[in-house]
């Protein structure tokens, strides 16, 4: 055998070993340009990949901007409160350990579902908020079984607190969850899921002023989400703080004095516009619901009959009844229709249009001229100078005075009420005016429409003798994203004297026993003027057999000259005239004696 | 024993090439395991010096005796692979596993050794340069045994692995090229049928992952694209030795066994990747070059075949962790952490040694 292997051909053999080195060269070769090509021509791509994988963004939300009143009372502030998000991406698997989560969590599996449902177009990183404001026990629980649930993450937030409760809350507003709805709306371009946001009031009014902007950090984690340290950060910028004009001492006062009752108190500073209180009864504690989650408070106030969420400051509508003689009078002594002097005869009643009308003194007031009609509110008085002017002059002048339009000031959902002509009621109504509404306008009844905001800034004109206001709420005067730039600031162009007359009656009517004596205050020359409102027609009352109070209203201004304060009250089902709105305002006007003029 | 003028003969460069292999492999089986105080690279170490001394001892017998008794050695291999399939448990949901003691043995990994050994010797006496119907038909009983005993366990890795054997070796014989073509529309077919009828939903995904590797981020694409992150991420120079995050954290699966490429490439970058490539074809140029070398037709049916299944392996995992390639369980020869493999790699390389030691006919 050995010597026929001295002879063996092994050409071939040696041939094809070598065109399969030449294959394996070639295929390594290939290997090698591959690996060039993803380890540096794609070099970047694959970094930054791996930094995505390796680096868990957090967000540090930015503590919002505290509340202040215009003495320094903090009326909104923040504490420290943990929340539990769910992160899908951490977990495949997660949709299995639902059940057991909503047992840690203590929530019902549906209510998870639906919470989690709700989110679910939103990317599988983005934490969904299952649960906030946690005890620490819940944290406990949870930091505890963190291996068990590699999705959960426990986040700490500021939180909001109202330390007052109610106080002001109709004027401040509350936080809610951002919703899907307005996520993709991009009217909250900086904010997220779960993310909360001012609703209503000035938390809505001033939300990119008060929101700040929220830091992040850079976790570094490995493939199961377990945190191996912080790798970077960047510090949240706090939201501005918001000073807002509300005085709390006199805020205070207000909402205790609405206590039980159903009304609103506009005070604010004629000269300025500054609304030093805005309360409105029956009233909510917005700490009850700073939650993402819709609490059974929130759906009881909400649903309630007595609508404690609205702001009856600026979105109850109401006739001002009586109030209204100060517009009528300022409109026909501006025509010249009347002079201060004029004189009506008030015999208890009269006759318009083949109808009855009567004044609210039986006996009737005599003869009144301007400032004595104003004391007494006569109705009689105001019948004969409106039928004068009639409707389209009317409404005019109540438009220029401020009613039927916003009054401008930065708060969500004010309302602009209605002054009524004839052609409103045609687009309305599809009939022409009747001439006897003319009448029931003359004293404020009617159609007629106005918010207890409109009541007091109309006061407030009268107060300065012609120069209009708009109403504001913060003192470090940052541009809201509500309300603003409403109406014209221009005054409505009556001569300064016209006022002197109105002004003269409406401190009679508070100072020389007129329906307003009830707001009479020692050493401080209050003026204003009782209104109320008939809510059906007294025939009609006496027609069913029971007595529906009218609403009570009172607005006047102190001091007589060059005035500091303006109160608007209103109280509802109050009874007539000042009857309820006039003691309120007395009890404001002296707290703001007490605490403002010092003689 | 052992002549000492036979010791000069020993190639040097082949163990150079190998044991820098290995070294390498357990410097990346420690680097990607020793955060969980794993005793991967201990094990690992002691299963070097098992194979080391094994290398010794194979190195000792004349391959003219191994090829006598190939057949005795083929058969016993056979029936611990049916012993193994029959009676072993499962391990990773195979049961290609023996343990003795506490070390755990994988038959299907040492049958190459018995596959090329039978191989070499069925070819030996062969010689002419054209192939005889015969001969295909007997060389593809021999392997077929085996590889469908190692399909069952189900191993389809390991078993893929006597295909090169079993090619390489027809290749040699004469195989003609209307053969080869032949062989690839068959090796087609297989593929269509092993689809319908054997891959499992797994392997399918895996396959489907190659082409498009985004589609599923979390499932089957996810290994895959973790590895392509790791490599790519590594750029030129790499993270550094334990520095690399895709590894260090976990977002790497198999990171010590089959992706541990990635992790050199993500650690040492392309200079890292490029050289154990260059290793590999350097100990695979050495190998072939030592064919010509062997005086016998055995002798260089052996090299050949060691080449071409270090070349194999070599070449589908360094292509699977890039996505050039469907990921199938192949460990890359001598660096990927499993004692079965390393212990076979070197006996396989102590065979081609020994033929080459063994030259020169009068010794």
């Amino acid at each position: 055998m050995g010597k026929e292997r001295i002879y063996e051909d092994f050409s071939f053999l040696h041939n094809r070993v070598r065109k399969s080195l030449y294959l394996i060269i070639v295929v390594f070769s290939f290997l090698a340009l591959g690996y060039w090509k993803v380890q540096i021509l794609d070099h970047r791509k694959y970094w930054s990949l791996s930094e995505a994988n390796r680096l868990r963004e957090i967000k540090i939300p930015a503590p919002r901007g505290l509340f202040v009143d215009r003495n320094g009372v903090v009326l909104a502030d923040n504490i420290a409160s943990f929340k539990v998000g769910l992160v899908r991406e951490n977990n495949p698997d997660w949709k299995r350990s639902i059940p057991r989560l909503a047992e840690l969590l203590n929530l019902e599996e549906t209510v998870l579902w639906a919470r989690i449902n709700k989110y679910t177009s939103q990317p599988t990183f983005a934490p969904i908020i299952v649960k906030d404001s946690l005890s620490l026990e819940e944290i406990a629980a949870v930091e505890a079984r963190r291996l068990e649930f590699p999705e959960l993450i426990i986040e700490s937030e500021p939180k909001r607190f109202y330390p007052f409760g109610s106080l002001a809350a109709h004027a401040i507003g509350y936080l809610q969850e951002v919703s899907a709805e307005e996520l993709k709306s991009g009217l909250f371009p900086t904010k997220g899921t779960g993310d909360l946001v001012g609703k209503t009031g000035l938390e809505r009014a001033y939300e990119d002023w008060l929101e700040g902007e929220d830091g992040k950090k850079w976790e570094i984690v490995d493939s199961l989400g377990r945190s191996h340290g912080e790798f970077d950060r960047v510090e949240p910028r706090p939201g501005h703080d918001l000073r807002v004009t509300i005085d709390f001492d006199l805020q205070r006062k207000a909402e205790d004095l609405l206590q039980g009752k159903e009304g609103a108190v506009v005070v604010l500073d004629p000269r300025s516009g500054e609304v030093l209180v805005l309360a409105s009864s029956p009233t909510f504690d917005p700490n009850k619901f700073v939650s993402r989650f819709t609490s059974k408070e929130w759906e009881e106030l909400s649903s309630r009959a007595d609508h404690p969420l609205e702001n009856r400051a600026l979105r109850g509508l109401y006739p001002p009844g009586s109030i209204f003689k100060l517009t009528v009078a300022l409109a026909a002594l501006e025509k010249r229709l009347i002079t201060a002097e004029t004189a009506f005869f008030c015999s208890g009643k009269a006759e318009f249009y083949g109808r009855t009308f009567s004044c609210w003194l039986g006996g009737g007031h005599g003869w009144v001229d301007l400032p004595e009609a104003i004391r007494n509110s006569c109705n009689i008085y105001f019948y004969n100078v409106g039928r004068r002017l009639g409707i389209e002059t009317i409404a005019s002048f109540a438009r220029r005075l401020g009613f039927g339009c916003l009054t401008g000031i930065e708060l969500p959902g004010e309302k602009e009420g209605l002054v009524p002509d004839p052609k409103w009621k045609r687009q309305t109504q599809g009939v022409d005016w009747f001439a006897g509404e003319t009448i029931s306008v003359s004293i404020g009844q009617g159609p007629l429409q106005v918010t207890p905001l409109q009541v007091a800034v109309h006061t407030a004109l009268i107060g300065n003798r012609g120069r209009k206001i708009k109403p504001w709420l913060t003192l470090n005067n940052p541009s809201p994203q509500i309300g603003g730039d409403v109406g014209d600031n221009e005054g409505p162009g009556i001569q300064p004297e016209h006022y002197e007359a109105l002004v003269e009656g409406m401190w009679r009517s508070v100072n020389a026993s007129g329906t307003g004596h009830l707001a009479k205050v020692d050493g401080l020359d209050v003026c204003g003027k009782t209104g109320s409102t008939q809510i059906i027609s007294r025939e009609k009352a006496e027609k069913l057999g029971q007595v529906i109070k009218p609403h009570s209203w009172f607005t006047g201004f102190a001091p007589r000259y060059n005035p500091k304060v303006v109160v608007t009250v209103l109280v509802e089902y109050g009874g007539l005239g000042g009857a309820s709105a006039a003691p309120l305002a007395r009890e404001i006007f002296s707290l703001y004696k007490e605490k403002y003029i010092h003689d | 024993m052992i002549d000492r003028r036979l010791l000069r003969e020993v190639d040097g460069l082949s163990l150079v090439l190998v044991f820098s292999l290995s070294l390498i492999g357990l410097l990346f089986i420690y680097s990607s395991s020793y955060y969980f105080s794993s005793s991967y690279y201990s094990k690992q170490f002691l299963w070097l010096l098992v194979s080391a001394i094994s290398l010794v001892v194979v190195l000792m017998v004349d391959y003219q005796h191994l090829l006598t008794f190939s057949l005795p050695i083929y058969v016993l291999t056979n029936f611990i692979l049916l012993l193994t399939l029959v009676f072993s448990r499962h391990i990773a949901g195979m049961k290609g596993w023996m343990v003795i003691s506490f070390f755990r043995f994988q038959p299907a990994e040492l049958a190459k050794i018995a596959i090329i050994l039978v191989l070499a010797q069925f070819f030996s006496r062969h010689r002419q340069d054209r192939l005889s119907g015969q001969m295909i038909l007997g060389s593809c009983g021999l392997v077929a045994l085996p590889f469908i005993l190692v399909l069952f366990q189900p191993d389809l890795g390991t078993a893929a692995c006597y295909l090169p054997l079993l090619l390489a070796s027809l290749f040699l014989a004469g195989l003609s090229r209307k053969a080869v073509v032949w062989i690839l529309i068959l090796t087609l077919l297989l593929g269509i049928a092993s689809w319908h009828f054997y891959l499992k939903d797994y392997q399918k995904k895996r396959l489907i992952t190659v082409v498009s590797p985004g589609q599923d981020r979390l499932g089957s694409g996810y290994q895959l694209l973790q590895s392509k992150i790791a490599i790519g991420s590594g750029g030129f120079l790499g993270k550094g030795f334990k520095k690399g995050t895709q590894s260090q954290l976990r977002f790497l699966p198999a990171r010590h066994t089959d992706f541990i490429f990635s992790v050199i490439s993500e650690e040492l970058g392309l200079v890292g990747s490029l050289t154990v490539i260059s290793l590999f074809l350097g100990l695979i140029w050495r190998l072939l070059r030592s064919v010509e070398l062997a005086r016998d037709r055995g002798g260089k049916y052996i090299i050949f075949m060691v080449a071409c299944l270090i070349a194999f392996e070599a070449i589908i995992n360094i292509a699977m962790v890039i996505g050039f390639f469907p990921v199938v369980g192949i460990p890359l020869p001598f660096i990927s952490y499993g004692g079965s493999s390393l212990l076979t790699h070197f006996l396989a390389v102590a065979l081609a040694v020994n033929v080459r030691m063994r030259r020169f006919a009068n010794v």
